[in-house]
Parts: C-alpha cells; structure tokens; sequence
C-alpha cells in the first residue's frame, strides 16, 4: 500500500481537455475570490461574523449562497447536455460518452443535493424561527454543523471534477453497475461518500427543526395559530428524520459491498440489486416531498400576503400538508413499477400515486380561493407563484399520467418522464425558492431587490422553461430515452433544438438574477427598508427590523391570533399606537459562536477524501480529529455570549420607532387613497 | 389585550438559555400555546427524535436481512451457525448494562460523583463484555469460512448486529468521555443534558437489540 | 440560579412538558426508593421476557407453528417494558409529543420493514428461474 493509496498523479485528468479546463477556470476562480478576500482583510470578520455564526439567520444566508453557485454549476452541466444532444444527431457530438455520463450523473447530484435541499433549508433557517417568535433554533451549534457537512458535501462532488471521476451512473448509482467489478474508479465512491457527509448534516436540521417547530414557540402561539411555512416546514422536517437513515443506510450497504467484498447487492453470492432500487426509491420519494413542501408553505405565504386576505381553509392546508407527508412515505414503487413486482403491487402503488394528487389540489384550491376576492398585487414573488400553479398543475398532472402502471411501462425511463419531474422541481421547488428570496431578502438584508429586474428574470425563467421541457414530452412520447449520448432518429432532433433554445432563454433569466442582486446591491441606499415590513406582511418575521438583531425579539410576542402580525396592526390601527407598551428591557444570552462547524467539516472533507483514494492513515487522522472536535466543544466552559440590555434597549426602540412611523404612515395612506384595509 | 392565560410578566425573557426552566404559562397542555420548552426538555425531545431516526437506520438493516435470509449461496445458514448460549450472555450483559445506566441516572440526578461514577464504569464494563462476545462470535464465524463475504444472508447478519455494534462501541466512546466530564466539569445542567442523551441512547441500544436476538437469532435459527 | 427544581433532576425521563403548577407534588421529586423499584420492575420483566423467548425456541413448551408469533409478542412486549419503566414514556398529556414521535417512528419502521419485504417477495417471485437463466445465458 502506498502513502497515498490510489491517489497518483494519473487522477488529473491531463490528457482530457474539457474537465482540465473547466477544473482550472474553477480553481483559478477559487484561488482568486480567497486572494481578494485576504488581501483586503475580510478573513476575521468572515470568520467571527459568518464561518463560526451559529445564528440561523446567517446560516440560512450561507445555505442560500451555496445553492445559488451550485445552481450555475449545475446548470452549466445542463447546457453541456442539452448542446450534446443537439450536436449528436448521427455524430458523436464533443463529450464522449463517459463525460457524457458523469455530466448528467453530476447534473442531477448537484441539482438536488446541493441546489434545491440547501436553498429549502436556508429559507427555513432564516425564518422559521423569526417566524414562530423565537430566538434561534433548538441547537444552534447543531445548525451550524449541519450547514458546514453540507457545504463539505458540495466541495467532494465539485473535487471530482479535477482530482479523479464523477460516478457515471446517472443520479442514483443502481447496482450491479455500481458495484466494485463494473465501476472500479472512484467515481461512486466520490457520490457515496460526498452524500453520506452531507446527509448527516440534513438529519441533524431535521431533528433540529422538528425540536424547534414542536417545542420552542412564542408564548401563545397553539399548533393552529402556526404560520402555514411552519407547518410545511414540520412536514417536511418529519420526512428528513424519517426518509434520510434510509439513504444512509442504503449508501452503506453499497459501500461495504465496494470496500469489503460484502453481498448486497452484487451478482455473486446471493446478492440482491433490485433491494437498491427498493431502499433508494423508499428515501427517494420522500425527498422529493422534502423539497417541495416547504415550496408549498413559501406559496401560502406570498400568495396571502400579496392578496392581502388570510389564506383560505387554514385548516384543510394542515390536513392536506400531514396527509401529504404521511402519504407520501407509502408510493416509492411507482419509481419502479417497471422492475417486475406484478400487477398487484403495481395497482396498489399507482393507487396510492393518484390519492398523494388530492390533497396537493386541495392546497392549490386554497391558493386560488384566498386571491379570489382579494387584492392582488403583482409583484415578482406573486408572479413566481402564479407561474408555479400554471406550471406545476401541468407537471403534476403528467405525474398522475405516470402514476398508472401500464403507461408507465411505455414511459419510464424515458424524456416524458424526464420532463415531468423537471416540470415539478423547476415550477414548485425552484419557483418557490425564487419567490422565498425575493420575499424575504428584504428581511436578510435591509433593501428590496429591484422589481423590473426581477419580473424579467420570471418572464424569461418562465417561458424559457416551457421552451427547454415542452418538447421533452413530445420527443419522450415519440420513444426517446433518457441518458442519450447521441441518436440516430430523425424526429427528434427539431424538438432538441427548441430545447436548446430554452435553455438559452433560462440562462438569459438566470443572467437577469444575478443582474438583480448586483443592480440592488449597488443602489442599496435608495431602497432600505427602513420599517422591517415592506410588503406588509402577516406573519411575526415582519415585526422585526430589516434585517433583524442578533437576538430576533427583544421581549418574546405574545400571540393571540394566527397570522399574529396582522392582528397586531389591526389592534394597533385601532389604538393608534403598537399595542404593547415598551417593556423594561433584560440583558439576553445567546448561543455563543463556535468553529466546531466548519472544524468538523473540515475533518469529514479530509476522511471523505482519504476513504475515497484508500488512504487508510488518513482515515484514521480524520476520524480522531473529528471525535477531537466533539471533545473540544463538549469541554468550553463558556456557551453563551450576553447582550447587555442597553444595547436590547436600543436595538428594539429604533425598531419599534419605525414600526409607529409606519402604521401612521399607512393610516395617512388608507385615509387619502382609501386602500382597503383588510 | 391578551387572551387569559397567556399574559406575560412585563419585560420577562421566557427563552432563558441555560438558565432556570420557564414559568412559561399555567396553561393546559395538548394546544402547545405554553411559549418555549425549558432546555432538558427540548433537549430530551430533539435526542428522542435522533433516536427515532437511527430505529429507521437500522429498520433497513432489519429489511434487508429479512428480504437476504435465505440468499445462502450454498453456504451456511442460520441453524449452522449460531450458538444460542452466547447470544443469552451478550442479552444478559446488554440488559444489565441498561439497569445499571438507570442507576447512574438516579445518582446523576442526585449529584452523587462516586455512584455516577461506579455505576457508569460498571454499564462500561458490561458493554465492553458485550463486545467481547460479539468479536469472539464473529471471529469464529470468519474462521470457519462463514464471513461476511461468503454470501448475502451473512452479508445482512454481519451487517446489522455489526451496525448495532458499532453504535455500542460510539456508546462505549461517549461513555468514557462522561466518566472524564463528571469528575472535571461537576454536574451543571449542559453535562447533566448531556448524560440525559447517552442514557436515552443506551436505553435505545438495548431495545435494537431486543429486535435483533428475536428476529436474528430466536427466529433465524427456527426457520428453515 | 437555579430553582429547586432545577437541583432534582428527573433522571432519565425523555423530555416531558411541563405542566406548570399542575403536576402533585409527590410527583415533583419522587425518592430514590421509587425511583429504584421503577427498575428494578422493568429489569424484572425484561429479563423474564428474555427468558421466556429463549426457552420457547424448544419446541415443547410452545405450540410449533406459534412459536414465530409468541417471539414476537415477547419482543414487543420487552420493548414496551424498556420504554415504560427505563425511558420513562407515558401517556400523560406532558408526554404526548414523545408517544407521537413514537407512533411516527413505528409507522415509518412497519413501512420501510414490511414494505420491503412485501414487494421483494414479489419481486423474486418474478424472476426468472435460475435454470431458465442459465439456459437463456447458453451455459
């Protein structure tokens, strides 16, 4: 055994220009952006104010910003595909087929690993807690862990593209292919490795957010008095705590089969590949919900606050959101209806497919009913919900098409079905994180983001979408599978085309986002948001300053109503002043900051590294310093920083200062203009 | 202004971090309008809730053995291969060990130092003794050519009484970091929270293995 | 700063809600001795749990076919024993969030457990023969 197991100089792909490139552009970028960093002395306070926060805001933040750049590069992988498929109508088209594959496999890991679930746990960072009137989740260090694995996660996969492989087996790498004898590189175990990292990060928020949403609320605040995003964001929390061992397991299993000769899953020895499929699908479906519930609660917000009127049928959203969680734990097959377990299984899975539709179209009925009769204002997250009932409606439709086995058998595995699960991802989950940050980066950050930009952005996202995946239904009918490296059927290839077109269209969007932030940021000082409530929201997280104080509440809200902010200003226009007098103000302890996050990242990237390459002593250097860390952290002494209550004093009078301009501001308004005011 | 029940007294901070529990509202339970949990208790819960999440990991071990038990591959299986006696002896030590974890609870609860103390080294020595049994069972079985690569029953039998080892063996881990942290940090609330988790995941630990000597062997050696 | 009852802390109990100037004060600190005979009992019944599902394997005692059946309810029985008197899981009303993450957790494990095995059965009832695989290999 060597010093450095299978690592050799052979892993750089030198001979291989497309990945030494793009590798390079990457690294000289990264090296780049860290030079800059240092050079103008940001490090310490990068360091003290958001690498060791455990502040949920800031991790939510940083959660967001790690999917925002996995989005390009996952996206980039897109248009590397879709150019392909354009190209390779009887040619070879210019990424041969091993780039090919692990271009797609590292599309989809990404996209769903390290775009959708850490932009969704982000929002529910930053929010959640503002919304339930608290002050932090229930382990704040825990968070910050969580966020630093999944960021470690990210940093395997991206690591693959210059030192070694990606697993060439398409997201989900099925055995015997994957196993040890068909796939010796270290592509697989790059996958494995990277997710097991970062998959223990996302059970810790779950069990973090189960523990905040059920036992850490603002004093009033009963089950059904709960922001509707809460109770999206329980249902999906249950299913990570519930869905993620799964993964966990199943990766292991598959590992132990590649590192040590065991039986699983292989063709020898009794093994049993089709268990893979079985386990993976039994995590796979739920997180699909994982991603797209909290989506669901983003919606219920936007959707009220933008017509200006309580969201319909409060109460039936909560039964549909738990029955959507429950059920949704009881149809994994109809990911397989194809792999043989006969009719019965078949018909009671698609069953249980179709019911899994039915509160799903309750939620988009409660949408539609609480902008009827409301006033609606159509701002860019209004828009970005409305594209999403269009958009997912369609999408989920095509689902329940799938969702009947011997349709399935003509469509699996094919672009149709392709094409609905980006129709659903892009038009709820992607959609809805869109909304959730232009809703709420007012609140993150103090300053609205340019509205034009921002309705461009939706407009070219949006019919750039249908453009790129309307024709993968036409061709998936026509019988094109999915996966083609290249293809030879004439019919195809003009609807390819458009595809490719669409995409060009989506990344005119994506250039429209980033021109936002940027515009935004540049004049920041001409749209502060200087009341905390710029759009005149509902909900607690409204009642802070923009952006909030370490310590979100100086005195937590006492909650009497659901949607309590609202009831707030109603009684507060009543009285004509904020309806709780100024309280004697307390020094407050917070959690204190700690590295142990990004520490222990640190070691999981270095024992990720070293069981991918087999560098056994590094393995064991890795584990010791990560069971040191744990160690370290469980002997401080001194847990807990206190603001003293002159600095609470006079965070929270300038707060509640504003807040008073503002209600008579509004009153000034209705009385001149004669808004509605309900 | 306020509902009955929930008024608050004017400038107090419910959310105390570390501090004395919450007087939190004289409110009946079930509507959860009672403000935050105190610490212990959210601390308790969120651990009960990992505890849940590893019931489901080993679910799937549980599954796979079930669905692999008879994917022999010509080799040995269940009735061939285990010696119910020992299995009796690591139950008895695992039990013990469970009894004697409750007994440092109750001295922990005290602030006794020596009873914690003892108590927790005796749940240690039984936990050791328990993995003693297992190494030897499994170095037998490797011995006799009946390894985990043998086939895919013994894959899964390897598989999830290793998994259940290996979270013993973390246990035994934490165990000994508990044994340093009574006697350097005393017995305020974070390492008394702390020893609330490891007895919840001890007491987890034993009830796993409950569900593998009934399934595994009590059951595997009686099915054909 | 710490209260009374912050001194006395109630041991292993998984967290329960508090019910505030609610709960009888000879619940609020119970003595060592009931505390002791709390596990003593479960460490009683657990082991002769154990027993009974050891000694039912000989076939004697048990009718045959029941004996899958009685390990089972043996099984589950020293589960509850664990959880009643060394997790301290009740029904009261503190404790309906922890009897909720249980009952969640049950639902979740008889899906994954039972769920697999009933679709790998059929599953491996529909393959092909090995025989027939073979022939279809040409060996």
């Amino acid at each position: 055994m060597t010093l450095l197991g299978k690592l050799t100089w052979q892993a750089i792909p030198f001979q291989e220009p497309l990945p030494l490139f793009s590798g390079l552009a990457v690294v000289i970028v990264v090296v780049a952006v860290v030079a800059w960093v240092v050079a103008k002395g940001y490090v310490p306070y990068l360091w003290r104010e958001w690498i060791t926060s455990v502040d949920h805001k800031r991790i939510g933040i940083m959660y967001c910003m790690l999917a925002g750049v996995m989005l390009l590069r996952g996206f980039i992988d897109a248009i590397m595909m879709r150019t392909q498929q354009v190209m390779a109508y009887n040619a070879p088209g210019f990424l041969p087929p091993s780039h090919f594959d692990q271009v797609f496999s590292a599309h989809g890991t990404i996209m769903i690993f390290f775009v959708a679930m850490p932009f969704v746990i982000g929002l529910m960072n930053v929010i959640v807690p503002l919304q339930l009137g608290v002050r932090d989740v229930a382990f704040p260090t825990l968070n910050s862990v969580s966020f630093w694995l999944t960021a470690a996660g990210a940093l395997l996969v991206n690591l693959s593209l210059v030192v070694g492989e990606f697993d060439k087996m398409g997201w989900l790498p099925y055995p015997p292919l994957s196993e040890l004898r068909y796939s010796p590189g270290v592509g697989v175990d790059y996958y494995c490795w990277a997710l097991q990292i970062s998959g223990a990060g996302t059970l810790m928020t779950g069990i973090n957010f189960v523990t905040t949403i059920l036992k850490l609320r603002a004093p009033g605040m009963h089950y059904t008095r709960m922001p509707m995003f809460c109770w999206t964001a329980l249902a999906a929390n249950l299913l990570i705590v519930a869905a993620f061992p799964v993964l966990t397991a199943t990766l292991a299993m598959l590992l132990l089969d590649r590192y040590v000769g065991f039986h699983f899953f292989t063709n020898t020895g009794g093994g049993n590949s089709m268990m893979f499929m079985n386990l993976i699908w039994a995590w796979g479906h739920p997180e699909v919900y994982i991603l797209v519930l909290p989506a669901f609660g983003i919606y219920s917000e936007v959707v009220s606050t933008f017509s200006n009127k309580p969201l319909f049928g409060y109460r039936s959203m909560i039964y549909a959101t738990m029955a959507i969680c429950i059920i949704s734990f009881m149809v994994w097959l109809h990911h397989f209806f194809t792999m043989g377990a006969g009719a019965d299984v078949n018909a009671i899975f698609g069953i249980a497919s179709m019911i899994i539709a039915v509160p799903t179209g309750v939620k988009i009925f409660n949408w539609l009913f609480t902008m009827y009769g409301g006033y609606v204002r159509f701002t860019t997250p209004m828009l970005w919900s409305l594209g999403f009932m269009v958009t997912f409606a369609i999408g989920g439709m095509t689902g329940v098409l799938l969702a009947v086995p011997p349709a399935d058998f003509q469509l699996h595995n094919s672009v149709f079905l392709v094409a609905h699960f980006h129709n659903v991802i892009i038009g709820a989950v992607l959609f809805g994180v869109f909304a959730g940050y232009t809703y709420w980066f007012p609140k993150s950050f103090g300053f609205v983001l340019d509205e034009r930009l921002g309705k461009w952005a939706f407009w070219l996202w949006l019919i750039g979408f249908w453009v790129a995946w309307g024709p993968g239904y036409v061709v998936g009918l026509e019988g094109m599978t999915r996966r083609l490296q290249h293809y030879d059927v004439a019919e195809w290839h003009p609807w390819l085309v458009v595809a490719e077109w669409g995409v060009f269209i989506i990344l005119l969007g994506i250039i429209a986002q980033i021109a936002q932030i940027v515009v935004s940021v540049r004049t920041r000082e001409q749209r502060r948001d200087l009341t905390g409530d710029p759009w005149d929201g509902r909900n607690l997280e409204w009642i802070t300053s923009s952006p909030p104080p370490p310590f979100n509440f100086a005195v937590l809200p006492n909650v009497t109503d659901q949607e309590p902010y609202w009831d707030m200003k109603a009684r507060a226009r009543e009285i004509g002043q904020l309806t709780r007098p100024e309280p004697e103000y307390e020094p407050i302890h917070l959690p204190r900051n700690s590295p142990t996050g990004f520490v222990t990242a640190f070691f999981a990237v270095i024992t990720g590294f070293a069981l991918i390459w087999h560098i056994w002593w590094l393995v064991l250097l890795g584990l010791v310093g990560s069971y040191a860390t744990f160690v370290v952290f469980a002997w401080r002494d001194h847990d807990e920083e206190l603001i003293p209550a002159e600095e609470v004093a006079r965070l929270d009078r300038a707060n509640r200062a504003a807040r008073s301009a503002a209600l008579h501001h509004r009153q000034l308004r209705r009385e001149t203009r004669q808004e509605p005011s309900e | 202004m306020s509902a009955p029940g929930t008024a608050l007294r004017a400038g107090s901070d419910p959310y105390h971090i570390g501090h004395a529990p919450s007087t939190g509202v004289p409110e009946y339970t079930g509507h959860g309008g009672g403000g935050p949990s105190p610490k212990r208790i959210y601390v308790g819960y969120g651990f009960w809730i990992f505890i849940l999440s590893d019931v489901v990991l080993f679910s799937c071990f549980f599954a796979t053995y079930t669905v692999l038990i008879g994917a022999r591959d010509g080799g040995p299986g269940p009735q061939q291969l285990f010696d119910l006696h020992t299995t009796a002896l690591e139950t008895a030590c695992l039990l013990l060990s469970s009894f004697t974890c409750g007994l440092t609870s109750l001295a922990v609860a005290r602030h006794s130092l020596l009873w914690s103390e003892v108590c927790l080294a005796i749940t240690g020595l039984l936990g050791l003794a328990f993995l003693g049994l297992e190494a030897h069972e499994f170095i037998g079985l490797v011995a006799q050519g009946a390894g985990p690569t043998r086939s895919a029953f013994l894959t899964s039998f390897f598989a999830l009484v290793g998994c259940h080892g290996v979270h013993v063996s973390a246990g035994l881990l934490w165990l000994g970091t508990m044994m340093a942290q009574f006697p350097a940090k005393g017995f305020k609330e974070s390492i008394r929270h702390r020893y609330l988790c490891f007895s919840l995941f001890w007491h987890a630990l034993d009830i796993i293995w409950v569900g593998i000597f009934t399934v595994v062997y009590l059951i595997g050696t009686i099915t054909p | 700063m710490s209260s009374n009852r912050d001194e006395f802390d109630l041991g292993s109990h998984v967290g329960e809600d508090q019910v505030v100037g609610g709960a009888p004060p000879e619940m609020e600190h119970p003595t060592l001795r009931t505390e002791l005979r709390g596990y003593l009992i479960g460490l009683g019944l657990a082991a002769l749990l154990t027993a009974a599902s050891f000694w039912s394997i000989d076939e004697h005692l048990i009718y045959g076919p029941g004996i899958v059946m009685a390990l089972i309810v043996f099984g589950l029985a020293q589960v509850g024993v664990h959880l009643v008197f060394f997790l301290h899981l009740t029904t009261s009303p503190d404790n309906t969030n922890n009897a909720l993450a249980l009952a969640f957790g049950v639902l979740i494990v008889s899906l994954v457990f039972f769920g697999s095995i009933w679709v790998m059965f059929h599953m491996n009832q529909n393959m092909i023969p090995a025989r027939a695989l073979m022939q279809m290999r040409g060996g």
